[in-house]
């Protein structure tokens, strides 16, 4: 029992390295932002696609908004992407279609696979420009963003591109200010140190990019994948295409408003991202293929991130019955207890990152709450160790994903 | 010690340790002080004219000063609304203007001119001018920012500190430094021993050999968009050498070191993850991407856009972009020999230096 815990606090110790290192490099490294001066080009011909389930509160704004991208409009179609709606999500798209003619192309799905990477797919059949630019119904992309994602991919390695999220509902409750220091440290740090460091930064599947050819070369949407973003990062990685992120291209979105909700979003991401490692976890570390180590290292890494919850609560359970059985871990008394706090509090590494993140984002007053991240943290934990076990059970029983779609929170226009 | 009592006394102790942390959180969440959205920037993200855009905006309100003060031949003096001093100059012989000429001397106030405006040498102008005519600075002036109606003509070592735009042709003479944003609506030169950071014009010419350029870089046969025009690519895991006069009819990719020789034709576009050579006459239909440095060859022609992530020399002749499909050439660090020309942006994020030609 005791070998196990020792294995599992090097785990949380190499998580705790990690994120030291990524919060290090973003406040004293060399900040890599190659091709966000790129203002000036002759811009390729670029297919929006917006995914749209259910979205009457939120899919006006963000036609709206693109509509007013400064991009030349003769080379931007704008694709949303209507996958089975039973709101007046149609009725809205229609009438854009008709206000700005030639420039949207609605794809109304009525039946097919649940998902959004199923319907992303079958959208596919629109699509015949290089360029893809992947957004969902409640984001609201600013006037410049447009060309800010298309500029990385006059780099021929690049895949896939990945932009900045904030939240726009920020302010509305303790579960918003919380999510918002979480994306705050997600992007602001992490995203941005992987980029700095040539690591895997991750595509989000939204507020990013594809490159056709790439995703051709690589299959297409994977629609038996729950996180589609996660899936076609590694992908891309493992067919010597890179994903980049874009720190300056930042886009509002909503995030959750009630527990319920976040709790089902990140038990969704939480399988999708397991259900990744599982399918390209050894192939990434020991495989043949053009990755360098340290993405190799990185991407490995990244994908055990939903693992670690139930990886530490079994820590817990195993500090607790060696403390009950006696036994002194290296027969030390720092040893027993570096050991216990690691096991008892996992890696609270990622706390600092989150400082760091609002410090560089010049947000001051808000790091007064990073307290309360325990809170998101203790849910997080018990919500993605929850997701694992139903994801084994599932596997053992035969059961489908079921896909659940995030609840919006804005008010009907 | 009473034992009830004892306890909770501890129960009290643990609960405010626990609490303690929380209080200005607590606090935080009650006042929402920094409770807004980031701000993201919607509306100006990257265009190099926003700040003159707005500088026009602004003084419109002393349109009709300036007409009158054109039309009389005199000057005007006031408040803008925000509380900015301003003179308003109808014509250059003012007792004003002569003030100017004391050296080093500095003038914090809006300056608007309706017509041409000659300006003295030495002289530090700490507020933003706008001249509806010409505008021709003298000799070592330092300026904050100009809008120019017309041409913009800066004279020898002058310094601007935030940013300049000339509705006309922009010219900075010998050893000028322009820190921040200069924008043309037709045409930018730099003089030898210019430093920049961002240039945007449809035309840029560095130093006086620059219609060289247009002559002796090889063409581009209706080059093909960079991002969209092939989707094929050649992926190559080392140093690679594409030899002399050879002709490369897909995009490439190398993972290591890439050198051109000289003569050298790619349909398409190139990235090396490490450095980049370009020899002499070299002509790149696509996009040019190194990872760390780019050096380009003389008489070189490239479409697409040049970025290189860590520096960027280019040799005279060198020719980016074209007047209908303009480009971006950026690095953190720009070395550029008299007799280059660039279509559309040249941005050195640290810092952008004229040298003479080899």
């Amino acid at each position: 029992m005791i070998y196990v815990l020792y294995a599992i606090v090097f785990v949380i110790c190499v998580y705790t390295g990690r994120h030291y290192w990524f919060t290090l490099n973003r406040l004293f490294g060399f900040q890599r932002h190659p091709y966000i001066d790129i203002d000036t080009a002759d811009w390729p011909p670029v297919s929006v696609l917006v995914a749209a389930h259910n979205e009457e509160k939120v899919i006006a704004n963000i036609l709206e908004a693109l509509m007013t991208v400064k991009y030349p409009a003769d080379k931007m179609l704008v694709i949303p992407v209507n996958d089975r709606s039973t709101d007046r999500t149609r009725e809205i798209i229609d009438k854009f279609v008709a206000d700005f003619p030639g420039r949207i192309q609605p794809f109304h799905r009525v039946g097919g696979k649940g998902g959004k990477a199923a319907a992303l797919k079958d959208a596919m059949e629109l699509v015949d420009t290089e360029v893809i630019l992947i957004f969902d119904a409640d984001y609201i992309p600013g006037a410049g963003l447009i060309k800010q994602l298309v500029a990385p991919f006059f780099d021929l390695e690049v895949g896939g591109v990945m932009g900045r999220v904030v939240p726009m509902n920020a302010g509305t409750n303790l579960l918003t200010r919380l999510l918002d220091l979480e994306r705050s440290g997600g992007y602001q740090v992490d995203q941005q140190a992987r980029m700095n460091l040539r690591l895997v930064p991750q595509h989000g599947g939204t507020v990013a990019g594809v490159r056709l050819s790439a995703l051709r070369e690589i299959g297409g949407w994977n629609e038996n994948s729950l996180t589609e973003d996660t899936d076609l990062t590694y992908r891309l990685l493992l067919n010597g295409w890179k994903t980049v992120y874009q720190n300056r291209s930042e886009c509002y979105e909503e995030v959750p408003e009630v527990w319920p909700v976040r709790i089902k979003q990140i038990m969704r991401w939480a399988k999708g991202h397991n259900q990744a490692m599982m399918t390209y976890g050894l192939r990434l570390l020991l495989g043949k293929h053009r990755a360098t180590l340290r993405e190799r290292i990185d991407g490995t890494l990244l994908l055990g991130v939903y693992a670690m919850a139930p990886i530490t609560l079994v820590g817990w359970a195993l500090a607790l019955g060696v403390f009950y059985q006696g036994v002194a871990p290296l027969h030390g008394v720092i040893a027993l207890l570096s050991l216990t706090a690691y096991a008892a509090l996992g890696n609270l590494a990622a706390f600092f990152e989150i400082a760091a993140a609002a410090r560089l984002d010049g947000t001051r007053k808000r790091i007064s709450l990073l307290p309360f991240l325990i809170l998101g943290f203790g849910v997080s934990i018990f919500s993605v160790s929850r997701a694992a076990v139903s994801q084994v059970s599932d596997l053992v029983t035969g059961a489908e994903f079921h896909w659940d779609k995030t609840e919006r929170f804005r008010k009907v226009l | 010690m009473n034992p009830i009592l004892a306890v909770g006394a501890l129960v009290f102790m643990v609960s405010l340790m626990f609490l303690l942390p929380l209080i200005p959180g607590l606090v935080e969440l009650r006042r929402k002080s920094d409770a807004l959205p980031l701000q993201v920037v919607q509306q100006n993200a990257g265009e190099i004219r926003h700040f003159a855009i707005g500088f026009r905006e602004y003084i419109k309100g002393l349109e009709l000063t300036m007409q009158r003060c054109v039309a009389d031949g005199t000057s005007a003096t006031g408040t803008l609304p925000d509380g900015e001093e301003y003179v308003v100059l109808g014509r250059i012989d003012e007792p004003l203007v002569l003030a100017l000429e004391q050296r080093d001397a500095t003038h914090p106030v809006v300056m608007a001119a309706g017509t041409d405006l000659t300006l003295p040498p030495d002289a530090t102008f700490s507020k933003d001018i706008y001249a509806g005519g010409q505008f021709i600075g003298g000799d070592k002036n330092i300026y904050r920012a100009i809008l120019g109606e017309r041409n913009v003509s800066l004279g020898n070592s002058s310094r601007v500190l935030r940013w300049v735009h000339a509705v006309g042709e922009f010219s900075a003479g010998l050893g000028c430094r322009l820190f921040g944003r200069v924008s043309s609506d037709s045409l930018i030169r730099l003089q030898a021993d210019c430093s920049f950071l961002r240039l945007n014009a449809p035309r840029i010419e560095i130093g006086q050999a620059s219609s060289n350029a247009d002559a002796t870089a090889p063409s581009l046969n209706n080059p093909a968009n960079a991002v969209s025009g092939m989707s094929r690519r050649f992926l190559h895991d080392d140093d690679f050498e594409i030899k002399a006069g050879q002709v490369i009819t897909s995009n490439i990719v190398i993972r290591g070191q890439l050198h051109i020789r000289s003569g050298a034709r790619v349909c398409g576009s190139v990235k090396s993850v490490k450095d980049m050579v370009l020899e002499d006459g070299v002509a790149v239909e696509g996009s040019l991407i190194s990872a760390r440095k780019m050096r380009i060859g003389r008489h070189c022609a490239i479409h697409g856009p040049v970025v290189a992530e860590r520096e960027l020399a280019i040799a005279s002749g060198v020719r980016c972009g074209t007047l209908e499909l303009p480009t971006t050439v950026s690095a953190p660090r720009i070395e550029v020999e008299e007799g280059v020309v660039v279509f559309g942006t040249l941005w050195a994020r640290e810092h952008g230096q004229v040298v003479a030609s080899q």
